[in-house]
C-alpha cells in the first residue's frame, strides 16, 4: 500500500476519474425538507489515524536494520510479537485499521467469520486476505449483537500482536454508543429497548425524546402519572423462529441455532489443538441462552421520526427491528415456501444474521450474481409472512421477480400485484406482495391517474417488509425519496457489488441498515454454488493508422477509434471461433452501439441494443438459447443485467463503460450462473479485449479492481496463438484497415449520439429529463411491457413476419412497420378480435 | 555549403513512432523518418522525448495505491 506522492501524471488521473464519474450523478433533485429527515451521526466518519497517538517514530530510531528503508513510514517492527504468533492468523496495523489474514491459517475459517461480521472485507484472494475496520461495519458489528468487550478480546486472541492502543480506542469509540439502543415495534406500539437502563435514563432526561414518551399503568392503560420504572422484559431470542427453507436434519435444536452449534462444536475441537481460539459464536449465544434482562420504554407512533432524528444528533443511532410476530395490526399474508425449495447453506447464513433474535433486522445482504439473491428475499418474505413491497431497477426484473415469487413459493398469483408503467394492479385480500421499480415509486413528475391512486395506495399503508433489490444502482437521493416515503418496518437490501464510483454507499448503511452479511466469491466456487470463471485481459495493438488518428482526435472519437481496432477485431473474431468450436455459448458486450453493430454485422451474428423490438428480441434470445447454429449473440448495455442467460459460458467485452467497476461485475455475473457449472472441470471464460497504448488500458485496469479483490486473477495474454494463420479473418490488408479507418473517421457525432441513450439503465432514463426527452423523439423503438396474451397476438394482431437476411440477422422492423397486421382494412379487426 | 546536424537514430515500436511523429508535428525535431520501427531525430532531443514519452505512456496505467485517490 506504499505509493509515490502525486504527481502529475497522477493528477491527470483524477480528473479523468472524476469526469467519468459523473454519469452515475443523474438523480432526482432532493426536497429540502426530505434532506433534513436524512442524517448521518456524527462518528461515521471518524478515521483511526486520528486516535493515533502513542508509538510515532519510536521504532524509527531504535531498530532500524538493512531492510528498513524498504518499509519506509510503514515500519512496524516495534510491534512486540506474541510468543506463539505462529498459531495466530491475523495481524493489525496501528494506523489504518487494516487487518490482515493469512488465509491458510487452520483457524482461518472462524476467524473469517469473525472478520466478516466486525469488518469490510477489502481484498480476498487465495492466501492472504485483507479487511478493514470503520465505523460501519463496527456500526455492523453492534447491531449483530457483538460486544465491544469481546470484539476486542477476540481480536486480541487472533492476532499476531497485542492490538495496537489506538485500535482499542477506535472500537470503543465507535461502538460506545453504536447499537445500544434499539427502536422495536411490537404489539403495534414503539419502544425504546436497550440493555443498558443507564443509558435509557440518560435519553429520556433529553426534551426531545422526553416528550414521546408514553406511560401506562397496570391495565395497561395510558396514564398521565409520570412513573419513571422502565419495562423489564427478557431479551429476545430466536429460538421458536424457524427459517423456511433449512433443511431440518436429525438435529431437532432451533433452526437458527444450529448452524452456530456446529461451528462451536467444531471450534471445541479445534481448541484442542490450538490453544488460544476464539469462540465469538459461544459468547454470542450465551447471552442468547440466558435470559437476560432488557429495558425499555414506550414512546408515541407519531413521535417516532422526531425521536430518532434526535437520537442520530446525541450519537445514539438506534437500530431498528420488528418484532413481526407480535405484530396483530398488519395482517398476516399466507405465504410459504414450497416444500421442495432448499435454500443453500451460505443463504441460511445469512437470513440467520437478519433473523437472529427472533426479530427481522434491516440490513444489507451481499451475494454475487447468480448466488440465489431473489431467493434469499423470498425466504425472508416468508419468514415475515406480512405484506410486502418489492422494488427493483427496471420492469423486465419486476416480471423476474414475480415469476420467482411464484416458482419458489406457494403464494397465489392474485396476491402479487405488478405496479409499473403498464400494468397497475392491486392484490387480492388485505395483504399481499407489490412488486415494482424505484423509479416508479420515486417519481415526482405528475403522474397518471392510475399511477397517482396506486401510490397513494402504497403511501397510506404500513408495509411489513420493504424489500430492495440492486441497492447500490440507485441514484442516492432518488432511494432516499423512497425510503422516506414508504412506511415499512424491515428493509433488507440485496446487492452483488457494495461500490459505486461516485462513493454514496455509505449512505446506504444508515438509510437501511448496516451490512449483515457479505458471501466470499471465491468461497461459493470452490463450493460449486457459482462458476468458476478464468479472466484474462487481451492486449490487442494498435495498428499505427489507427494509432495515429487517436493521438489527433477529441475523447469522443478516441473512444471509437480504440474500439474499432482491427485487431480487436480479428482478436474477437479468433476467440469467437475458437470458443464456438469448444462448444461455448459466447456472449459479446460493447457500450458502444455504433461500434456493436458493426461487430456484428462483419462477423455476422445478431445483436441486441436499446432500440431492438421487444418481439426480435424474444427471438434472437430464444435461438440463442436453444438453437444449436446460433451460439454468438452481440449485446450491448441492455445485457447488462436483465438479460438471464444461463446457457452463455464465455464472456467477451470489446467495449466497456470507463472505469465502472460495478459494470464489470455484473457482466462478470452473467456467467456465474452458467448452467454447466457443476460439469467436472468446467470453466466459464471472461475476456476483455484493450487497445495497447490507448486510454483503456487505464480504465481497463481500474475497473478490475473489485474483482481482483475478491479473488480473480486476470491473464493477461498479449499475443492469441496462431490468429494470423486463419484465412478467414477480417481485416487482413491493409486497404481494408485504411476503409475501416476511414468510415470510423467519417462517423459523425449523430451516429456516436446513440450511445448516450443506452448510457442509463431504466431507472437512470426516467429520472434524466434529457433522456427522457429524447425518448419521445419519433422513430425510436421503445421497450414496453405488455401481457404475454398481446405479446402471442391474441389482442388483435393476426401475425407478424420477419424477413431473414443471409447472414442470420434478423431483419430490423419491428412492431408498426409495414406488416401484415397493417393489411388488413380496419373493419376486419373486429372480426379477427372475435375469433 | 554543407549543414551537419548530429542526430541519433531511434528504434522504436509503431505506437511509439505514431507518438513520436506527432510531437513532431509541433516541435519538429525529426532529421528523417526512415521506416515504420525507425526514425532519426536530432540528438539534443533525445532526453527531452524520453521524459514526453514516459508522460504520456504513464497517463494509461492505473496505480492502485493512489493516496489521495478517495476509492481506496
Amino acid at each position: 500500500m506504499n505509493s509515490i506522492g502525486p504527481s502529475a501524471a497522477s493528477q491527470k488521473k483524477r480528473k479523468l476519474s472524476d469526469a467519468e464519474s459523473s454519469d452515475e450523478d443523474s438523480d432526482v433533485q432532493l426536497d429540502s425538507d426530505l434532506q433534513s429527515k436524512l442524517y448521518v451521526p456524527r462518528h461515521a466518519n471518524l478515521d483511526p489515524s486520528s486516535l493515533n497517538s502513542t508509538h510515532h517514530g519510536i521504532g524509527i530510531e531504535g531498530q532500524k536494520d538493512f531492510v528498513s528503508h524498504i518499509f519506509g513510514n510503514e515500519d512496524y517492527t516495534w510491534l512486540p510479537l506474541k510468543s506463539d504468533h505462529k498459531s495466530r492468523p491475523l495481524w493489525i496495523s496501528p494506523e489504518n485499521g487494516h487487518i490482515i489474514l493469512e488465509g491458510f491459517s487452520p483457524i482461518a475459517e472462524q476467524a473469517q467469520d469473525f472478520l466478516v461480521a466486525i469488518s469490510e472485507p477489502v481484498s480476498r484472494p487465495a492466501h492472504i486476505h485483507e479487511y478493514k475496520l470503520t465505523p460501519y461495519s463496527l456500526y455492523a458489528a453492534v447491531s449483530v449483537g457483538l460486544e465491544t468487550e469481546d470484539i476486542i478480546e477476540v481480536l486480541n486472541r487472533l492476532s499476531k500482536v497485542p492490538v495496537p492502543e489506538s485500535i482499542t480506542k477506535f472500537i470503543r469509540q465507535c461502538t460506545l454508543s453504536y447499537g445500544k439502543v434499539k427502536l422495536v415495534l411490537k404489539h403495534n406500539r414503539y419502544y425504546v429497548e436497550s440493555a443498558h437502563p443507564e443509558t435509557l435514563q440518560m435519553l429520556l432526561k433529553d426534551s426531545v425524546i422526553g416528550v414521546g414518551r408514553v406511560y401506562r399503568d397496570e391495565n395497561d392503560q395510558i396514564t398521565t402519572e409520570q412513573n419513571s420504572a422502565l419495562t423489564v422484559s427478557s431479551k429476545p431470542t430466536g429460538k421458536d423462529l424457524t427459517i423456511p427453507g433449512v433443511q431440518k436434519g436429525k438435529d431437532t435444536k432451533p433452526d437458527g441455532l444450529n448452524e452456530k452449534l456446529t461451528a462451536e462444536e467444531q471450534k471445541k475441537a479445534d481448541e484442542k489443538l490450538f490453544g488460544a481460539v476464539v469462540a465469538i459464536d459461544k459468547e454470542d449465544e450465551d447471552d442468547d441462552d440466558e435470559a437476560e434482562q432488557v429495558h425499555a420504554f414506550e414512546i408515541q407512533a407519531d413521535h417516532v421520526e422526531s425521536i430518532k432524528k434526535r437520537c442520530n444528533e446525541i450519537d445514539y443511532p438506534m437500530l431498528e427491528e420488528y418484532d413481526f410476530r407480535n405484530d396483530t395490526v398488519n395482517p398476516n399474508l399466507e405465504i410459504d415456501l414450497k416444500p421442495i425449495t432448499v435454500i443453500r447453506p451460505y443463504q441460511e447464513k445469512s437470513l440467520s444474521k437478519m433473523f437472529g433474535n427472533g426479530r427481522a433486522r434491516s440490513g444489507i445482504i451481499v451475494l454475487p450474481c447468480g448466488a440465489g439473491k431473489t431467493l434469499v428475499g423470498i425466504t425472508a418474505a416468508c419468514t415475515i409472512k406480512k405484506s410486502c413491497l418489492v422494488l427493483c431497477t427496471s420492469s423486465v426484473s419486476v416480471m423476474q421477480w414475480k415469476q420467482q415469487f411464484l416458482q419458489w413459493s406457494n403464494i397465489k398469483e392474485n396476491q402479487i400485484a405488478v405496479f409499473t408503467s403498464d400494468q397497475k394492479e392491486r392484490f387480492s385480500g388485505d395483504a399481499g406482495i407489490v412488486i415494482s421499480t424505484y423509479s416508479m415509486v420515486a417519481n415526482k413528475r405528475k403522474r397518471s391517474y392510475d399511477a397517482q391512486k396506486m401510490m397513494d395506495f402504497l403511501e397510506s399503508r404500513e408495509w411489513g417488509f420493504l424489500l430492495l433489490d440492486e441497492v447500490h444502482v440507485v441514484p442516492a437521493n432518488m432511494f432516499r425519496t423512497v425510503v422516506t416515503t414508504i412506511a415499512a418496518h424491515a428493509k433488507l437490501g440485496l446487492t452483488a457489488t457494495l461500490v459505486r464510483e461516485d462513493e454514496k454507499i455509505d449512505d446506504l448503511n444508515f438509510l437501511i441498515g448496516p451490512k449483515l452479511y457479505e458471501a466470499n466469491w471465491m468461497d461459493l466456487a470452490s463450493k460449486g454454488h457459482i462458476a468458476n470463471v478464468q479472466c484474462a485481459e487481451v492486449w490487442c495493438p494498435m495498428t499505427p493508422e489507427f494509432y495515429a488518428e487517436y493521438l489527433l482526435e477529441n475523447t469522443r472519437k478516441r473512444t471509437l477509434l480504440y474500439v474499432m481496432n482491427p485487431r480487436k477485431f480479428q482478436a474477437t473474431q479468433y476467440l469467437i471461433r475458437y470458443h464456438e468450436e469448444r462448444g461455448d455459448k459466447i456472449i459479446v458486450f460493447s457500450d458502444n452501439v455504433h461500434a456493436l453493430v458493426e461487430y456484428a454485422k462483419k462477423l455476422q451474428k445478431p445483436y441486441i441494443y436499446g432500440g431492438t423490438g421487444q418481439q426480435e428480441r424474444m427471438r434472437i434470445l430464444q435461438n440463442f438459447q436453444y438453437n444449436p447454429i446460433v451460439n454468438t449473440i452481440f449485446l450491448s448495455k441492455v445485457g447488462d443485467t436483465s438479460i438471464d442467460l444461463p446457457e452463455a459460458t464465455c464472456l467477451i467485452q470489446i467495449s466497456s463503460h470507463y472505469g465502472s467497476r460495478r459494470q464489470e461485475a455484473q457482466r462478470l455475473g452473467r456467467i456465474l450462473r452458467a448452467k454447466r457449472r457443476n460439469d467436472e472441470g468446467f470453466n466459464a471464460f471472461f475476456y476483455s479485449l484493450v487497445s495497447k497504448d490507448t486510454q483503456e488500458m487505464y480504465y481497463s485496469t481500474k475497473r478490475q479492481q473489485f474483482l481482483i479483490d475478491q479473488g480473480y486473477a486476470f491473464k493477461v495474454i498479449t499475443n492469441l496463438e496462431g490468429i494470423d494463420s486463419d484465412p478467414t479473418l477480417v481485416f487482413k490488408t491493409k486497404n481494408e484497415q485504411l476503409d475501416l479507418l476511414k468510415s470510423v473517421l467519417l462517423t459523425n457525432e449523430a451516429d456516436m449520439k446513440d450511445e448516450d441513450l443506452h448510457e442509463m439503465d431504466d431507472v437512470g432514463r426516467i429520472t434524466d429529463r434529457k433522456v427522457a426527452a429524447k425518448n419521445r423523439l419519433p422513430g425510436l423503438v421503445r421497450r414496453t411491457m405488455t401481457t404475454s396474451k398481446s405479446l402471442a397476438g391474441g389482442d388483435n394482431m393476426a401475425y407478424m413476419e420477419y424477413s431473414r437476411s443471409s447472414g442470420g440477422q434478423f431483419a430490423k422492423n419491428p412492431r408498426g412497420a409495414p406488416g401484415a397486421s397493417k393489411e388488413h382494412h380496419s373493419l376486419f379487426k373486429k372480426h379477427l378480435k372475435r375469433k | 555549403m554543407v549543414n551537419a546536424v548530429t542526430g541519433v537514430l531511434i528504434e522504436c515500436d509503431t505506437t511509439v513512432k505514431a507518438i513520436i511523429k506527432n510531437l513532431d508535428s509541433k516541435h519538429h525535431f525529426i532529421v528523417d523518418d526512415l521506416d515504420d520501427t525507425h526514425v532519426f531525430i536530432v540528438s539534443t532531443w533525445v532526453e527531452r522525448l524520453k521524459s514526453e514519452l514516459e508522460r504520456l505512456l504513464d497517463e494509461n496505467a492505473y496505480t492502485i495505491s493512489d493516496p489521495k485517490d478517495p476509492k481506496n
